[in-house]
């Protein structure tokens, strides 16, 4: 008894995200269908080159990829190969793109996952402590310096580390090792500017935020009536404010990932040739190699709607008022 | 329709200046806030820079091989030519001099053109992006909040899709398949960026529909159109005026990142653009990579100071 709203809520959140996957996969069908460009593309010049006639290596190729097929016909398949983890061939790298991806995503992984602890711990703990002493020369001195966090641009502000702590200072190296074991000192330190050059705009966000989710509860009437009765001042602030500010924290963390990380990750891989799924959509931009570039955008994607169902139940335990029908 | 369109333009500008006294209100309210006005001025000087800058300049693709990577003016660097004929390698000193006082680049153009021009694209690229954004934004939401319903369960829904999808990599596949134009990538990120707007409006126009002068205009036999353009558009114009001057410092950043990633266009000297040259020749020429990133970053920065100030200014909870 009692829980079962939630295991229905559960399943109505499972059969939306379902929905919106569908959404996904056939934007970005249209997408590929509707552009000017096809896979026969890059056979073209070679076969000019020797004479060849054009239309008919474009037809060939079309026939080999099924485009030839009605437009229905296209759609059903491409939405079966990917269930079926068939995600296409990655010519430039002469390798499937789901092995690529297998091989990569752990790069990307580590560097979302210690920037995401290092700026959410720091924002959090600098907020809270902003908040807190409101209107003091500390709290504007962070106010101040968490609007130049937000306004750096990522990929600059990589360059600038690079330019200052490898290149002048000779500290890091101005590349990313991959021969590198993942579970080693060496390993992290190799990460830490990358850590710093994408946490920095979330670190930001997350000051402004607690903070404000802090100031917004601390007036509440229920804090004086905590004060009143004498609990210690700590736990008037850890248990009943930030424990109250935490359910919008988690909403705009989570946003975060979709509209700022994995943008961020991306230009940080570049800039430090960590070879994560950035550094290799990247490299197949150049190589003109469609199926990967098409299937970063889908994980991605897919990370999102995965972390946005991941929060949505999590807010059940976060505030136990919550009671979705 | 241009008749409402101006009836519109008409009944905002009534709204904020109608009465001066409530121009004069919030410009009080913003101009407390230093930051803001910091803000203003600069973007005010970028825009003067922009429009007016490269008649004062030099051509920013001409290129001049004798005065490659030139530092700025106050800086000086060590430069190592070879001579083939000689077979000897020489290090001779220079420093930057008044005819590009902003230094050059690699290929021999000078800096402070580049910069200007670039100015040009940043600004015209983050202002229509926006305005398409925005006006999109504001459709979906006021229509999806008026026709309630199906209409609106449908126009959420692919909110919702589109917002799943993450900004930057929706942004990269779609100017990768249809080619990196200038026109391309404002139309794409002016298509894309519409859902915070949307949903933001809709939510603002749920809680005026039920407001008393909304239903009282009903009442007295306004049609629906009225109703939008009349009542509801004008008293969002403000959260819009707040939303796109704080959506301008993303899109500007979008096309720098874009370019940066070699999907910006090529013809047209963005500070994105000038960013990757810069960052290929980190190790002999900084200034080419650390002034334009510091005109995005100051452009950003100012974006961002205004619109903190003018949402709360708008708000009549805050007292500022």
């Amino acid at each position: 008894m009692g829980k079962s709203w939630l295991r229905d809520y559960i399943v109505k959140r499972l059969l939306y995200a379902v929905i919106i996957a569908w959404g996904i996969l056939t934007i970005t069908f249209i997408l590929v269908r509707v552009g000017p460009s096809s896979p026969a593309d890059k056979y073209l010049a070679n076969i000019a080159a020797r004479g060849g006639d054009p239309a008919q290596v474009t037809a060939a190729v079309e026939a080999r990829y099924g485009l030839d097929k009605p437009i229905y016909v296209q759609y059903f398949n491409y939405l079966g190969n990917l269930f079926r983890g068939n995600w296409g061939w990655s010519f430039s790298t002469s390798m499937p793109v789901i092995e690529l991806i297998k091989t990569h995503w752990i790069y990307s992984f580590q560097l979302i996952l210690l920037s995401s602890i290092f700026a959410a711990v720091l924002g959090i703990l600098i907020g809270i402590y902003s908040a807190v002493k409101q209107y003091t020369k500390t709290d504007y001195a962070f106010t101040f310096m968490s609007f130049i966090g937000i306004s750096i641009p990522t990929f600059w502000l990589g360059i600038m580390l690079i330019l200052v702590f490898s290149v002048k200072l000779g500290l890091f190296k101005t590349y990313y090792d991959t021969s590198l074991p993942l579970f080693s000192l060496d390993n992290l330190k190799a990460l830490i500017l990358p850590v710093i050059t994408l946490g920095t705009g979330m670190l930001a966000g997350y000051v402004r935020y607690t903070r404000s989710a802090m100031l917004d509860n601390l007036k509440k009437a229920f804090v004086t009536t905590a004060r009143a009765k004498g609990l210690p001042e700590r736990t008037v602030i850890g248990k009943h404010v930030f424990r109250n500010a935490l359910l919008p924290l988690v909403t705009i963390i989570m946003f975060d990932l979709g509209s700022i990380v994995f943008g961020g990750a991306y230009l940080t891989e570049i800039i430090f040739g960590i070879p994560g799924l950035g550094q290799i959509s990247f490299n197949a931009i150049f190589a003109n190699d469609y199926p990967v570039v098409v299937a970063v955008t889908l994980i991605g994607t897919f990370m999102v709607l995965l972390v946005n169902l991941a929060t949505d139940i999590s807010y059940t335990y976060l505030d136990p008022r919550i009671r979705y029908g | 329709m241009v008749d409402r369109t101006l009836d519109t333009l008409k009944a905002i500008g009534q709204r904020l200046s109608n009465s001066t006294r409530l121009v004069d209100y919030y410009w009080q309210r913003t101009k407390r806030n230093k930051l803001a006005i910091f803000g203003l001025a600069f973007i005010v000087f970028l825009i003067l820079l922009a429009v007016i800058g490269p008649f004062f300049t030099t051509d920013p693709t001409a290129t001049n091989f004798d005065e490659i990577e030139l530092p700025p003016v106050g800086f000086t660097t060590q430069q190592s030519t070879y001579n083939i004929r000689t077979e000897q390698l020489t290090t001779k000193e220079i420093s930057g001099t008044w005819t590009h006082p902003l230094g050059t680049d690699s290929k021999g153009s000078d800096m402070m053109a580049m910069i200007v021009s670039g100015a040009r694209v940043s600004l015209l690229v983050g202002l229509i992006a926006t305005g398409i954004a925005i006006i999109l934004g504001t459709i979906i939401g006021v229509l999806s909040a008026y026709l309630g319903g199906w209409a609106d369960n449908a126009l959420m829904r692919f909110t919702d899709v589109m917002m799943t999808f993450p900004f930057f990599l929706l942004l990269v596949l779609i100017v990768f398949i249809f080619g990196p134009s200038l026109a391309i990538i404002v139309l794409v990120i002016g298509l894309t960026g519409w859902t915070g707007a949307a949903r933001m409006i809709r939510s603002e126009s749920l809680s005026l529909r039920t407001r008393e002068f909304v239903v009282a205009s009903k009442a007295l036999g306004a049609r629906d159109t009225r109703v939008v353009f009349r009542h509801l558009i004008p008293n969002v114009a403000s959260l819009i005026i707040v939303m796109a001057t704080l959506s301008i410092p993303g899109v500007i950043l979008a096309e720098a990142a874009l370019s940066f990633i070699g999907l910006g266009d090529p013809t047209k000297s963005s500070w994105g653009i000038i960013l990757q040259s810069g960052w290929h020749t980190i190790e002999s020429a900084w200034w080419v990579a650390v002034e334009p990133g510091i005109m995005l970053f100051l452009t950003v920065l100012a974006f961002n100071f205004l619109g903190d100030g003018l949402r709360d200014a708008f708000d009549p909870k805050s007292n500022v």
